[in-house]
């Protein structure tokens, strides 16, 4: 009888601890939407309404829009982003990346920025992620003072290899993509 | 008094067309965000990062597990930023190749599991949106994205890597071997403290 009780008190704190756990997720997530995302999306949603309202998105659409729909445009712009000091300046919070990529995105669904170009795209507006942050993620890593010294300027300097890199590889990677648009 | 009116009717339009595009995003993403990230949430949690860490120090000692598997468990189990602590178990001089590593997977991770980075989302879904204006399916970019991103970062990896060892042996040559090595020595860290304190200072 004893054998039994305390098999079912094992079963019962098992799913307990499962279902709190799922429940913990779920709130996790809640918590993320509304912190981060929705806020976000309300940002985004002002920007594109003024920029489709006022016609600030035609100049876009003549400017950014020639640029990004060919790869030498494409390589041109990771150059920009991954210059050693505007990629520091261009990383915080990924928001110049997501403000450019939304643009990009409307002029993709205007039909003024081949489908296929998604993929270079999304390398060329962002060869600085992170690029902000080195110091901090060297830190969480447990680095020493020396390391950050040289950790910083080597990513950087990386950038300029690897980023417009990306985008070649990304480019060859797209062949093929959405090709029957 | 009607021209003042258009004026008024142009100025609430234009944020009318913000809202339209609000309720786009909030209805086309939103829900399926949530269920997704909900599910792999409670997967992290039920998985526990005590076995990552795990898996972690086995993965520090070979290149391809150190800037390939290691930078996508440590995005896709602890997300960003909480991801970098991975570094820890790297010796120094892995350390900078590694975060590059796993800081440029913060992206291209999101179009299979958002719930790494939920609050960049719209470097990829702003792109996305695009497509999917067109009609277009986003499995095909999504899953191109994640692959050229995972070979991305590895080649991140080895470039970091080689250029941190050449910033290394340079910082550690003994001094006075000529004037060229000497300005060489001090020429690195003058870029580094431009660096560090455009960076720490973005941070604050």
């Amino acid at each position: 009888m004893q054998a039994v009780a305390r098999g079912l008190e094992a079963i019962g704190r098992a799913v307990g601890n499962v279902v709190g756990i799922l429940y913990q997720a779920g709130r996790d997530t809640i918590d993320q939407v509304i912190r981060n995302i929705l806020p976000f999306m309300a940002f985004i949603s002002m920007i594109i309404g003024i920029i489709l309202y006022t016609g600030i998105g035609n100049i876009i659409a003549h400017t950014l829009s020639p640029l990004a729909s060919n790869i030498f445009g494409l390589l041109l712009m990771s150059v920009i982003c991954a210059i050693p000091i505007l990629s520091p300046l261009l990383g915080p919070g990924a928001v110049i990346a997501q403000v450019v990529g939304t643009l990009l995105g409307v002029e993709i669904g205007l039909g003024h920025i081949p489908p296929q170009y998604a993929l270079p795209a999304l390398f060329a507006i962002n060869p600085q992620v992170g690029c902000d942050f080195i110091p901090v993620g060297l830190a969480l890593g447990e680095a020493e003072p020396e390391t950050t010294e040289i950790g910083v300027p080597a990513v950087l300097m990386s950038r300029l290899i690897t980023g417009p890199l990306a985008v070649v590889i990304a480019y060859l990677a797209s062949f093929g993509m959405y090709a029957g648009h | 008094m009607e021209i003042a009116a258009r004026i008024a009717e142009g100025f609430i339009g234009m944020f009318q067309r913000g809202g339209t595009q609000f309720v786009g995003l909030v209805t086309g993403i939103i829900p399926l965000l949530i269920v997704l990230m909900t599910a792999v949430n409670a997967l992290v949690r039920l998985i526990g990062p005590e076995r990552i860490d795990k898996v972690a120090m086995i993965s520090s000692r070979n290149v391809l597990l150190r800037y390939l598997v290691l930078p996508f468990l440590a995005v896709f189990f602890l997300t960003n930023p909480m991801a970098y602590t991975m570094g820890r178990f790297l010796p120094e001089k892995q350390k900078p190749a590694f975060y590059d590593a796993a800081v440029s997977f913060v992206h291209p991770i999101l179009g299979l599991f958002p719930h790494a980075n939920p609050g960049e989302i719209f470097v990829w879904a702003g792109i996305a949106a695009g497509i999917t204006k067109l009609g277009l399916g986003l499995g095909d970019l999504a899953i191109r994205y994640f692959l050229v991103g995972l070979l991305v970062i590895f080649i991140r990896g080895l470039v970091t890597e080689r250029i941190t060892a050449i910033m290394w042996a340079r910082r550690s040559a003994p001094e006075g071997q000529g004037e060229e090595a000497t300005s060489a020595t001090e020429a690195a860290p003058a870029v580094e403290t431009g660096g560090a304190a455009f960076a720490s200072g973005e941070e604050a």
